[in-house]
């Protein structure tokens, strides 16, 4: 029944767009009516999403794609974010997305009527363009042919709190950049006046970007945790299709800064805008069509894939076919000198770029050399490695006091005091390096986090009279979110360099030292949980002879779907991780790896305060 | 014309940054080497692994492979082309520099060339 009223609301959604286009040519409506009709569309769309998960949570076997992907054993949140554990649901929930992006963007006030409408239009259109997808090709309403009592159950890897969140927040970060595309498509189109455009441009593209920073760390931190292997980044296809959309999106944001130092340059923050969204489809074709080989990719299936490669298409060749009709014209040339602020943004947006599509190179080589020669080669982090991270260390360089540049003249305030701090943060760096284990890479990038972190500070102490409240909080936002990315670097750095691991052959009751820390095997337990059985060994941390905490690492074994996970466990503390796997029994001893991992936590640290700083962005005017 | 003497300040000292850069490829230890180039393999039964840092059979066999050909003073190069002349370029997470891969590798230096042109270019014409 559940599946009845989704399927309905689902085709009946994109019914009413297909007609708002159409009639869209013969009727003029006026602004209330044609809001109401988005809002129902947006409704029905979302009733369907929900029908969906009520068809999940209630376990109704007589939908084929309930009986596929669940099982009425699994603790009830599994089964809600099942929804999406699939690849139909999650596109159902993709389309979700775009609906109530649509519905919040009708609720925009001041802003051009027209131009607003010509944005849904193009909002409604790519609704069609998904809606249609679903229903030919990833229906998840269809009808079961044979009556069962069970499911087939969720993968295990997604039985995990991760699945409830990393998913909604990462499509809402691809799926916001939808809203970005349709004002750039809406912009070109009409000859409204910049202002407008760029705030609204601006406000959404921050939205969608923070949601992607935070999807991408929720992503990352839930591999570190699930997968076992001890890292946290893999440079794994799916990891580099959501990174694209991301640096794209970087760019989109601080080029939109140069539209306040009325330095407008539209032409390259439409030809962003198409880019991003461009990437975010991309990718959804890429992971979808089956042909790399993720966790991500639930079930390949040719035809998806070929549906999904048409809609890029025509997305994207009619975005950027759209752009090179109708280009803008620059109003006002550029105050491009050897170092302000528009250099400074505009070399941080070529480097960005370069570092896109390098990504995306990298990413697809080897299928284009798969289809030219038939070799099969690989692509992994090692290049990405010596490519990407070159090319975005003088953006990390500039970063630091690109915010205090002046967009007029060549002058840097206090210009002493950032290159003598520069100096002695580089020679501290380096002397404690050659003093310890010295690692180039480590130097660099200490040198890089520290230096970032300490500009910014100078820079507000400096540049602002510092009285608490939220208005000082909001000017010295970019100053806040640079801090963010100096601590995620020095975690980044940290935790990549400096990573040690130990490798243990370990019996009940044995004690081994792995640095500073005491680790006991206190004992190894097997137990019975709902879905699936836990073999869990229990660590003792010590310190100073003290029980500092007890930490569980183990396996599952999932009946239903006959597959192990490794389940990790995690010390953290505020300077380092200490990350247990437990492997094989060999002769009454289990095996035992250590990862001692510096400096993560100041990763998430770093992300939670770029993704902070992003919503406070958006409260800005 | 301070900001160039401060510009010049900052670039001597990611000079010697730099430089120190290239010490660190003396020769390692033997673990230190093994390590460095079975983090650059795929493990090939594994998904996206390296296969340091996977505990698969196939690794294994190829973590002992590649201790034994350093031992026999096999250069890292010489042991990349055994793995790849047995399991094939997949197995190499950092492609080769040949002529398939020629594109791949030049193609961000390039545009990093036609980036810096094009910055110089705008900077000129101010």
């Amino acid at each position: 029944m559940s599946s009845l009223v989704g399927f309905i609301s689902l085709a009946l959604a994109v019914i009413i767009n297909i007609f708002l286009l159409i009639s869209n040519f013969f009727i003029k409506y006026n602004n209330k009516i044609f809001n109401l009709i988005i809002k129902v569309s947006s409704i029905l769309t979302i009733i369907s999403f929900f029908s969906l998960m009520y068809a999940y949570i209630v376990s109704d076997f007589s939908n084929f794609n309930v009986f596929q992907n669940s099982h009425s054993e699994k603790p009830l949140i599994y089964k809600i974010s099942g929804t999406w554990g699939n690849h139909e649901g999650s596109m159902l929930l993709w389309l979700s997305i775009l609906s109530i992006y649509g519905f919040f963007f009708s609720r925009t006030e001041n802003i051009n009527i027209k131009f607003k409408q010509q944005t849904l239009l193009i909002q409604s259109f790519l609704h069609v363009l998904f809606g249609l997808f679903i229903v030919f090709t990833s229906n998840p309403f269809l009808v079961n042919s044979v009556i069962v009592k069970e499911g087939l159950g969720l993968n295990p890897i997604l039985q995990d709190p991760g699945l409830a969140i990393h998913p909604p927040i990462l499509y809402a970060g691809y799926v916001g950049y939808s809203i970005v595309f349709s004002l750039a498509i809406a912009g070109l189109f009409s000859d409204s006046d910049n202002k407008g455009w760029i705030f609204v441009t601006k406000r959404w593209a921050l939205i969608s970007w923070t949601f992607l920073t935070g999807g991408i760390a929720l992503g990352s931190y839930w591999a570190y945790y699930e997968l076992g292997w001890g890292g946290w980044w893999f440079w794994d296809p799916v990891e580099n299709i959501s990174l694209m959309p991301w640096i794209a999106g970087l760019a989109l944001v601080h080029s939109l800064l140069m539209a306040k130092g009325e330095q407008i340059i539209k032409k390259w923050i439409i030809f962003l805008s198409i880019l991003c969204f461009s990437l975010s489809v991309f990718g959804t074709f890429l992971v979808r069509s089956g042909i790399l080989t993720s966790v991500h990719s639930f079930a390949s299936d040719a035809s998806r894939g070929l549906f999904i490669l048409l809609i890029f298409f025509i997305i994207t060749g009619f975005g950027f076919l759209v752009f090179l009709l109708k280009t803008p014209e620059n109003s006002k040339p550029i105050n491009f000198l050897f170092i302000n602020k528009v250099s400074a943004l505009v070399i941080n947006n070529i480097l960005m770029i370069i570092a896109t599509l390098t990504i995306l190179l990298g990413t697809i080589y080897p299928i284009i050399v798969e289809v030219l020669t038939n070799d099969r080669i690989s692509v992994g982090g090692p290049y990405f490695n010596s490519t990407v991270i070159p090319i975005m260390i003088p953006g990390f360089l500039l970063m630091s006091i690109a915010p205090i540049l002046s967009w007029q003249t060549n002058r840097i305030r206090n210009a002493r005091l950032y290159v003598i701090g520069f100096i002695a943060i580089s020679l501290l760096v380096l002397v404690q390096s050659y003093l310890s284990t010295f690692n180039t890479w480590g130097v660099l990038g200490l040198i890089l986090g520290i230096w970032i972190i300490t500009a910014s500070f100078i820079s507000i102490i400096s540049s602002y009279k510092i009285d608490f409240n939220f208005k000082l909080l909001q000017k010295i936002n970019p100053h806040i979110a640079h801090i963010g990315v100096g601590i995620a670097i020095i975690g980044i750095t940290c935790s990549s360099v400096f990573k040690n691991e130990y490798d243990f052959n370990l019996n009940e009751g044995d004690t081994v030292q792995i640095e500073d820390t005491i680790v006991k095997l206190e004992k190894i337990e097997m137990t019975n949980e709902v879905n699936f059985q836990a073999l869990r060994a229990n660590f003792l941390i010590e310190r100073n002879k003290k029980v500092v905490a007890n930490i569980k690492a183990g396996k599952n074994y999932y009946p239903v779907s006959k597959m192990i996970t490794t389940e990790a466990g995690i010390y953290h503390e505020l300077y380092k991780d200490i990350y247990f796997i437990v492997g094989d029994q060999k002769d009454k001893n289990w095996f035992v790896k250590v990862y001692i991992n510096p400096f993560v936590s100041f990763i998430w640290i770093g992300v939670l305060i770029m993704v902070v700083s992003g919503f406070i962005g958006v409260t800005r005017k | 014309m301070k900001l160039y003497h401060s510009c010049r300040k900052i670039a001597f000292v990611n000079l010697f940054v730099f430089i120190s850069f290239f010490e660190v490829f003396a020769d390692g230890t033997l673990d230190e080497k093994v390590k460095n180039l079975t983090l650059e393999l795929r493990c090939m039964t594994c998904q996206n692994q390296s296969i340091y840092d996977s505990e698969a059979d196939f690794s294994k066999d190829i973590k002992k492979i590649v201790r034994t050909k350093f031992e026999e003073g096999k250069s890292e190069k010489e042991i990349k082309l055994f793995l790849v002349e047995r399991y094939g370029e997949y197995i190499l997470f950092k492609p080769l520099l040949n002529y398939k891969n020629w594109f791949l590798w030049s193609f961000p230096f390039i545009f990093l060339m036609f980036g810096l042109f094009f910055i110089g270019l705008k900077i000129r014409k101010n």
